[in-house]
């Protein structure tokens, strides 16, 4: 219910319930922080691709620009990537 | 001195400018077929140097060689079987420790390897260093710097292959995943060996790191070489899992990858200096205004109808001096051959049939430079980042979007664009909607139709067409979604590479490449078509069979002439009109006119006569056909531009919505049978044919509504 809400809810309003929260999912970073991964929720398959791509624990990266309600720009070990919402609410991040 | 021949794999990741350096090894050298029972394009190209023939094959961009797609398991299994006599990896200088996590997997399956460092000259500008001796002892391979869009450094990388197939160096650095991962290798191995189920193929540490990764593909082979046995091994395989994942905290395949990217680090720490800070550099400085969240896709549309405009406008001049040859080659052949069997097939089947054809290879160029441009500029990512939303709501991929796009192209190319989905349901999907994406080779008959019936709008109308074909297309995805392809959508991750000014050759032989694939389709497919169409057509001859005495009419007319009852004008229309029904006669005499009139009762509801029917047919080997079996079913013997007079024919013949209705049926049913074939060899018989029933079924349901309900407001 929460998470619903939360997807729907815009810029301002949505970053507020993760004020004093450790860790949360890609998706829910905003453009102008640094991040850290924590961990990849995926299967073996997904885990082994985005390490490939450079998405591993311990990486640092930061959001450079989202569509809206689309996928989000990631910038990671100097590369840009566009992930999904999907995929991104499988990672999870700490602010760095 | 005979030439000693040896094979060279290139590797690399996306956009790590592969392509360029592998253009600039073998100029125009190169092969483009196919990789055995897949449709992963395989390029291969030549160089001959010091008494060597370097056959080079350039393998697809790739991030590692896990199982993960298609294309990965390609390469590896490339590297593996054919075992080349070096392997190059193309290795973007500017980006080293995520580029060179697919050299640390080359390195594992300890193949010959040469690093090929290219874009230096990014490097450089930046005020990084990079000390390429030290950095080739560390990692244990030979490392070329280039910079492939200036075309340097191919001089020093083929001495390098040279140098690396000469030594035949034993293996040199062991990448080590840390103590417990170690040790559950030494495990596993020692089951392998136990067990027996060990491949000549396969190095035994590599088969056990790719165990606990879980690499599917290597499971399967194991399942098969060991056999019943295979459940001892897995059971060791899963408890190492499990350890490592209870101590580490990460799954084994995390773990292990982090091993690589240490191994990476590790290296570039010692030789690798990175002066001046961070800046806001080009690329995303463009990237705030090409994929903002407001701008994105108006931009994106702006380009594309950019790109339209490119294709057709600037496309009509060579094609309408592609045409006039043609037409003056057709005049010269009636001139030098003979009147009979012989010279109709020339000018009538061949000529017509095959030149009606390539006049369209300009816009077929014209359309591949923008591709190239928009794919080697970097902006084709952006678009399907821009897209995703939009394509996701139809239950498409933003990826989906590229296919789509080379569809207004051709289909065929469109059909093993759709490799780059990773997942079977978004691929199928895309390529079941793919046909409504107007291939260029349906353009001439929507230009013979919409010029013939709506002089004044064919632009609109054509315009109209396409867009149709766009709303069936989203109609049709949203049904396959929610019916044959239920289910998630593959999770979207793409990169975004880094802005570029493409080069001029590599575009250039790109643009060729699919022009030239074209015009093979002209002088092949098309070529064989035409002259079964010829033969279906001419044959069985009606002889004397004509149901009045034309000949009698003929010369009447020609008394009256000549007693100055008609005048010139008068008398050459009649003659043309009795020759056009005997013309008519003879059709209907035919082969193809039996085929037509038997099914013509059911094109009746949509309002096609048999020659539309015939037409239609003649479609399915190539859609372009259509025009040039409309030009021989309506052959009015050489009186004038050809286009012009069949235009004349068809307004005659039928009623604009007619004509309407014949456009979008032929932008429904199903695209060409070379893209039928590449249909089935990407998706198997059985989607070939649920393509094929549906779209026929669709173009029909759709056409008869039009005509039906088109009737009751147009008399």
């Amino acid at each position: 219910m929460r998470r619903f809400g939360l997807r729907r809810g815009r810029g301002g309003e949505k970053r507020e319930h993760f004020v004093g929260k450790d860790f949360y999912s890609m998706a829910e970073a905003v453009p102008g922080k640094k991040y850290k991964i924590v961990k990849i929720d995926g299967g073996c398959r997904l885990n082994s691709r985005l390490c490939a791509m450079g998405f591993i624990p311990g990486e640092g990266f930061y959001v450079s620009g989202a569509s809206l309600g689309g996928p989000l720009c990631i910038m990671i070990k100097g590369t840009k990537f566009a992930i999904g919402r999907g995929m991104a609410e499988r990672i999870h991040v700490k602010e760095a | 001195m005979a030439n000693m021949e040896i094979t060279v794999a290139l590797s690399g990741n996306p956009n790590s400018g592969k392509t360029t350096i592998f253009n600039n090894l073998t100029g125009l050298r190169q092969h483009v077929g196919n990789y055995p029972g897949v449709t992963v394009e395989k390029k291969t190209g030549m160089v001959d140097y010091k008494g060597y023939r370097i056959n080079i094959v350039d393998l697809p961009g790739i991030y590692s060689i896990t199982a993960y797609s298609l294309e990965e398991i390609v390469t590896r299994n490339f590297i593996i079987n054919e075992k080349p006599n070096a392997v190059i990896d193309v290795v973007d200088s500017s980006n080293l420790e995520r580029n060179l996590y697919l050299a640390t997997q080359l390195i594992e399956l300890e193949v010959p390897l040469i690093l090929a460092f290219n874009m230096t000259d990014i490097v450089k500008k930046s005020g990084k260093k990079i000390d390429v001796e030290l950095l080739s002892e560390l990692l244990g391979v030979s490392i070329v710097e280039m910079v492939g869009s200036r075309g340097l450094g191919s001089k020093e990388l083929l001495e390098a292959v040279i140098s690396v197939v000469k030594s035949k160096k034993e293996k040199k650095v062991e990448l080590k995943y840390g103590e417990e991962v170690e040790n559950e290798i030494s495990r596993i191995i020692s089951v392998l060996k136990e067990q027996k189920a060990l491949t000549y193929n396969f190095d035994t540490r590599w088969i056990a790191v790719k165990l606990l990764e879980q690499d599917r593909e290597i499971i399967d082979i194991i399942k098969k070489t060991s056999g019943p046995k295979y459940s001892k091994i897995d059971e060791i395989v899963r408890s190492s899992i499990n350890h490592i994942t209870s101590i580490l905290r990460d799954p084994p395949e995390v773990i292990i990858a982090d091993a690589r990217y240490g191994f990476i680090k590790g290296a570039l720490l010692e030789a690798y200096k990175e002066t001046g800070s961070e800046k806001l550099d080009r690329s995303e400085k463009i990237d705030r205004i090409l994929t903002n969240r407001i701008l994105g896709i108006p931009i994106f549309a702006i380009i594309i109808w950019l790109m339209f405009q490119f294709v057709f406008s600037l496309g009509k001049y060579p094609a309408s001096w592609l045409e006039l040859g043609f037409e003056k080659l057709s005049i010269l052949v009636t001139n030098v051959v003979p009147q009979g069997l012989l010279r109709s097939l020339l000018v009538d089947g061949i000529i017509s049939g095959v030149g009606g054809v390539i006049t369209f290879t300009p816009n077929i160029m014209l359309l591949f430079f923008a591709i190239a441009v928009l794919e080697d500029s970097g902006y084709m990512a952006r678009a399907a980042f821009v897209m995703d939303r939009v394509m996701h709501k139809i239950g498409l991929h933003g990826k989906s979007f590229i296919p789509l796009v080379i569809g207004f192209g051709c289909t065929v190319p469109a059909y093993m664009g759709s490799r780059i989905l990773e997942n079977r349901k978004d691929r199928l999907v895309t390529m079941h909607i793919n046909t409504f994406m107007s291939c260029g080779a349906r353009l001439p008959v929507y230009i013979l139709f919409a010029g013939a019936f709506f002089p004044a709008a064919a632009g609109n109308v054509i315009f109209s067409i396409y867009f149709i074909g766009i709303i069936v297309a989203v109609i049709m995805a949203k049904i396959l979604r929610a019916t044959r392809f239920k289910g998630e959508s593959d999770p979207f991750v793409m990169e975004l590479p880094a802005y570029r000014i493409p080069t001029l050759k590599g575009i250039m032989i790109h643009t060729w490449e699919r022009a030239w694939m074209y015009i093979k389709k002209a002088g092949t497919i098309i070529l064989a078509i035409t002259i079964l169409m010829w033969i279906l057509f001419t044959f069985p001859m009606i002889g004397n069979n004509y149901s009045q005495s034309y000949t009698g009419k003929i010369k009447e007319i020609e008394q009256s002439y000549q007693y100055g009852e008609i005048t010139d004008p008068e008398h050459r229309r009649e003659i043309t009109a009795v020759e056009a029904e005997m013309a008519g006669e003879r059709l209907a005499y035919s082969a193809a006119g039996r085929i037509g009139r038997f099914l013509e009762p059911v094109f009746k509801p949509l309002g096609f006569d048999w020659k539309m029917v015939v037409a239609t047919i003649s479609g399915v080997a190539a859609k372009e056909v259509i025009v040039s079996t409309m030009s021989t079913l309506y052959s009015i013997q050489g009186t004038g531009e050809e286009s012009d007079s069949l235009k004349v024919a068809l307004n005659e013949h039928y009623t604009p919505l007619v004509g309407y209705n014949f456009m979008l049926f032929t932008l429904l049913y199903f695209p060409c049978m070379a893209a039928m074939v590449m249909f089935r060899k990407e998706a198997g018989t059985k989607e070939m044919l649920f393509q094929i029933g549906y779209t026929l079924l669709l173009a029909w349901v759709v056409s008869f509504l039009v005509f039906q309900i088109g009737g009751i407001f147009i008399k």
